[in-house]
């Protein structure tokens, strides 16, 4: 039987935070979590939260309590080949979970943004697309590199954070984008790797033969909100986003997502309502996918693209709210990151400006 | 755009839900197929062929194998089902990941280079790059576990593939449950046919058991049940008749026509006693040339013997046999249940006694148990075990007549004639139990015991009456031609003092001197006894014989002696055997001088100077002879006889 509990708290400081936090824990019915996930502002003492943490507190806690399953959770720093640092991850955090040489239900991982393409290709290694991959890029206030990911041994900054979930009760996914095609598409005829994505292509050199940022900003009308077509399920296309960056010298586009020559790229537009929606419904959607159904959810765990957080702005309680109304009150947690990685069509990917959703079932 | 974003969603909803439908529709297409398969497969088909034939599509696999727990908490599992034949029966250790299998989780298999999770197939038949889907089973309460093996180019199993696993492993744990219970119908079936067939052996043992087997009749043990049987059903007042049935000479046909002849007489006897029997009437072989028949039910003796008659009467018809005509017969006993005997062992005794006494009056005679058959009967066992019983008491001893010299009447030696002295101090005659003795084969033992009881008071004898008295000591035929027991005799001799002693054997030891000749003279040579002809003119003397063997006595048998003075044949036959003693050198006694009209005869009118009968003396037992124990009279004359 699998229960979820799960804990917010806001203050000036870490310590007070803490403080409102341990006050709740304290005052809640006891519960032992096999598996927690703990999400927290940049600004916050890694310290001070670490050392909460190994004393059983949390800042915007989800507690998993399932004895009949097993989770396991290994971090490295990503350093030299991503690839082969994720693959190691996974191995150690199936082993953390006694699971050695078993294919996981889920996995979930946090990661410094810049590698994600290699990471998945590191972890696919060894699950393929077998089970999903969902997770996302940690991020800060204000891309300043000041992201950081927290494992068992305490917080990385350049870090792969794996965790492999075999839930007694059953578990679902939904990786979902909240935009459309606005019309325009192109085909990525030139791309360019970069050092920092460990050899993957982030940059969109040319569409259509013609510099990648003229001819997305002609699309956009000066937007920048790249996509990319992942395939069809029946009539209705599911996008991958990709997020550019910025713009290059010569005209090139750099992007959060890794691009290939050949790619056809959708301008997609998107709307706040939509996304303030679309965190529920990608919730719903994960709850309903559960082996039992949504009737037998016991919380969730949501990914949230920063940059769509960026756009909601102000109506982010009302993004929470819908993923809380249609959870129907199930406890979950959500993360704001720099780029979501996710399973679509059945193939594990990274993307940008996408919202995912695991479901744990009772 | 809000519109077309609802559009959107809700098609990808329905979307969602079609995959969701297919794939639950895939899934019970998977489980029903599988469920076919086992219904379709006959009861002595391989179920699991049909299973696998059907997951295999699903799966994608190319290899399926069941392996179960060796016993409950094994360290170990064995293939005991799979698509790939020489897998059969491997086996393959339980580490921690099996273990978890066994437990009841669904994995499928991700690489890792620490963990031997795929256990290596004989002769490389497996790999560790081969993706593998793990499903656990319970086979009658063992656990088990289904492994789903793809090719090492194929990509591994998903987690849709996982899911639907957990749901065959529910229908697998069944599927292997109807197996195992279809083998065992058809173990079963098996066990029922060979069930069939050892009881068909076993009933052929039986008969092998229960039947003669030249004849195919009941054997004594089974027909002993057969008439315990009858008996135990008959109703108060029911008869039964028990025919005891003794072929006559039947040794006489096998010495003289050989077994195979014998043989088919007793086929020819079974034959024809069954013609003249009812179906229901028991009739069994119970020994070599005895047979007995069960008559039931009867009524009165008259009809019974109507039967036997008629049995006798057709045993009796002449039959040929290998060129030979034979007239075969039978001499036949019949006990009455209840009247003599309420059991078949006491039926069958008195009727065998019946049948001693038809025989004894003539072959092929019929004859009914009598009471008075019955008490003799009694009192000879009883006189059986009395007898044997003074064997084991050492109840027999040895009585002394002398030899003499007819002349003067000095002692020149003595016979030594046995003598039964009770525990109460009643003494018997030789001749009430002699022939007994010798039926029961205990002569032996009593002559050894009248032997020990001479040599155990020659010291005595010695002091009175010297040493240079000889001693007779009485054999029989069948002792006379036995070397073991002559043997036996002589070393019970005193050392040194063997030539004191004469073995006295009669004519009829005579009758075959093989053995006597070769062996048993010889013996008695080296060892100094003399040897004496007993009873000499009564039996069957060969003259030629009597020329071959070295015997230094001859006793004239008293018949010859008695009243001698009146029959001039006998003295005319009495001085040819004299003389014939003569020229052989031998000495000549008279046996049974009981007159001294024929002790004078002797004396006026032969050379004969020995003689022995009570004119001179009378047997007496040596306590007596020796002047221990008052005499005690001899109740009549009697000789150690031959049996």
């Amino acid at each position: 039987m699998v229960a979820m509990k799960s804990y917010t708290a806001s203050g000036s400081c870490t310590a007070q935070v803490l403080a409102t936090l341990a006050q709740t824990l304290a005052e809640a019915q006891p519960f032992t979590a096999d598996f927690l996930c703990v999400f927290y502002d940049a600004l916050h003492d890694d310290q001070a939260i670490t050392l909460f943490l190994a004393g059983g507190g949390s800042i915007g806690l989800l507690l998993v309590q399932d004895p009949d399953g097993d989770y396991g959770t290994a971090a490295i720093r990503l350093q030299g080949n991503a690839a082969d640092c994720a693959e190691r991850a996974l191995q150690a955090a199936l082993h953390d979970a006694g699971c050695p040489g078993e294919l996981p239900e889920l996995v979930w991982i946090y990661q410094a943004p810049g590698q994600e393409e290699a990471v998945i290709e590191g972890l696919r290694r060894i699950v393929s697309d077998r089970c999903p991959i969902i997770g996302g890029s940690s991020a800060d206030d204000d891309i300043g590199g000041r992201w950081r990911q927290l494992g068992p041994d305490g917080p990385l900054c350049d870090g792969l954070v794996v965790s492999v979930l075999f839930p007694s009760g059953g578990i679902s996914h939904a990786f979902q984008g909240g935009y459309e095609p606005s019309g325009h598409s192109g085909t990525i005829t030139r791309v360019g790797a970069t050092a920092a994505a460990g050899g993957a292509a982030r940059h969109i050199i040319a569409i259509d033969e013609q510099p990648a940022a003229e001819i997305y900003n002609r699309w956009l009308g000066g937007a920048l909100e790249p996509q990319l077509a992942a395939g069809r399920i029946g009539e209705v296309r599911c996008h991958r986003l990709i997020h550019p960056e910025r713009i290059l010298p010569g005209g090139a586009l750099s992007t959060f997502a890794q691009v290939e020559e050949g790619m056809r790229l959708y301008a997609m537009r998107g709307h706040k309502s939509h996304l303030v929606e679309r965190a529920g419904l990608v919730a719903a959607a994960a709850a309903a996918s559960l082996p039992g159904g949504a009737n037998t959810l016991a919380g969730a765990l949501v990914v949230y693209c920063a940059g769509c957080m960026f756009a909601v702005g102000e109506d982010m309680p009302q993004v929470a709210q819908a993923v809380a109304q249609r959870l129907a009150g199930a406890p979950f947690v959500g993360c704001f990151t720099f780029g979501e990685q996710g399973a679509m069509q059945g193939r594990n990917m990274h993307g940008n400006l996408m919202i995912s959703a695991i479901a744990f079932g009772k | 755009m809000e519109d077309t974003e609802k559009l959107r969603e809700t098609i990808i909803c329905m979307r969602r839900e079609i995959d969701s439908l297919r794939t639950e529709n895939l899934h019970s297409q998977l489980l029903l197929s599988a469920l076919d398969a086992v219904l379709c497969t006959s009861s002595e088909g391989d179920l699991f062929s049909g299973v696998f034939a059907a997951i295999k599509p699903v799966f994608e696999c190319s290899l399926a194998l069941v392996l179960l727990e060796l016993h409950p908490g094994s360290d170990a599992v064995q293939c005991v089902a799979t698509s790939r034949p020489e897998l059969m029966h491997h086996s393959w250790p339980v580490g921690p990941f099996l273990h978890k299998v066994l437990a009841g989780r669904t994995v499928s298999g991700v690489a890792d280079p620490l963990l031997d999770a795929w256990p290596q197939g004989p002769s490389g038949t497996l790999s560790a790059q081969q993706p593998a889907l793990y499903l656990p089973l319970l086979i009658q309460g063992r656990r088990s576990l289904m492994v789903l093996v793809r090719e090492p180019h194929q990509s591994g199993f998903d987690r849709s593939h996982v899911a639907l696993a957990r749901k065959f492993s529910l229908l697998g744990t069944h599927v292997m449950a109807a197996q195992r219970a279809t083998l065992k119908e058809a173990e079963s079936r098996r066990l029922r046919e060979l069930q069939d067939k050892l009881q068909t052996s076993r009933d052929a043992l039986r008969f092998r058991a229960n039947h003669d087997q030249l004849t195919g009749l009941p054997n004594r043990a089974h027909v002993q049940e057969l008439v315990t049987a009858l008996i135990a059903r008959k109703p108060p007042g029911g008869k039964l008749a028990l025919a005891f049935i003794n072929l006559d000479d039947f040794k006489r046909v096998n010495d003289l026509h050989g077994h195979a002849a014998g043989d088919a007489l007793l086929r020819e006897v079974t034959a024809r006693v069954q013609s003249q029997i009812r179906q229901a009437d028991v009739f069994g072989r119970i020994n070599g040339d005895e047979f007995v028949i069960a008559l039931d039910p009867v009524g009165q003796s008259s009809d019974v013997a109507q039967v036997i008659e008629r049995i006798r009467a057709r045993l009796q018809q002449p039959l040929t046999l290998h060129g030979t005509q034979i007239q075969p017969s039978a001499s036949i006993g019949v006990a009455m249940f209840p009247a003599h005997g309420g059991d078949y062992e006491t039926l069958r005794r008195n009727a065998d006694l019946a049948m001693n006494r038809a025989k004894a009056a003539g072959k092929g005679g019929l004859d009914f148990f009598t009471p008075d058959l019955g008490r003799e009967a009694q009192e000879r066992l009883s006189l059986e075990q009395r007898l044997r019983d003074a064997v084991s008491a050492g109840e027999f001893c040895c009585a002394l007549q002398r030899k003499v010299d007819i002349r003067s009447g000095a002692i020149t030696g003595f016979e030594a004639l046995a003598r039964w002295v009770d525990a109460e101090g009643v003494m018997r005659m030789p001749g009430q139990f002699l022939p007994l003795a010798s039926r029961l084969q205990l002569l032996d033992d009593i002559a050894l015991q009248v032997v020990d009881d001479l040599t155990r008071n020659l010291p005595q004898l010695d002091a009175m009456f010297g040493t240079a008295i000889k001693y007779s000591i009485n054999v029989s035929p069948a002792q006379a031609i036995d070397t073991d027991f002559m043997r036996r005799l002589t070393q019970r001799l005193p050392s040194g003092q063997a030539q004191r002693f004469i073995v006295e054997l009669t004519e009829e030891s005579l009758a075959d001197t093989g053995l006597l000749e070769a062996h048993v003279l010889p013996m008695l040579r080296q060892a100094g006894v003399h040897v004496s002809i007993d009873d000499f003119g009564t039996g069957y003397s060969s003259l030629s014989k009597l020329a071959s063997l070295t015997v230094d006595e001859l006793k004239i048998d008293r018949s010859l002696v008695q009243t001698i003075q009146q029959l001039p044949r006998n003295q005319l036959i009495l001085r040819a055997i004299e003389s014939l003693g003569t020229a052989l050198g031998l000495s000549i006694v008279a046996e049974g001088i009981e007159t001294e009209q024929e002790r004078d005869f002797l004396l006026a009118n032969t050379a004969i100077t020995m003689g022995q009968g009570f004119l001179f003396h009378k047997p007496q037992l040596i306590a007596t002879l020796v002047g221990e124990t008052p005499s005690m009279p001899s109740p009549a004359p009697d000789r150690l006889e031959s049996a």
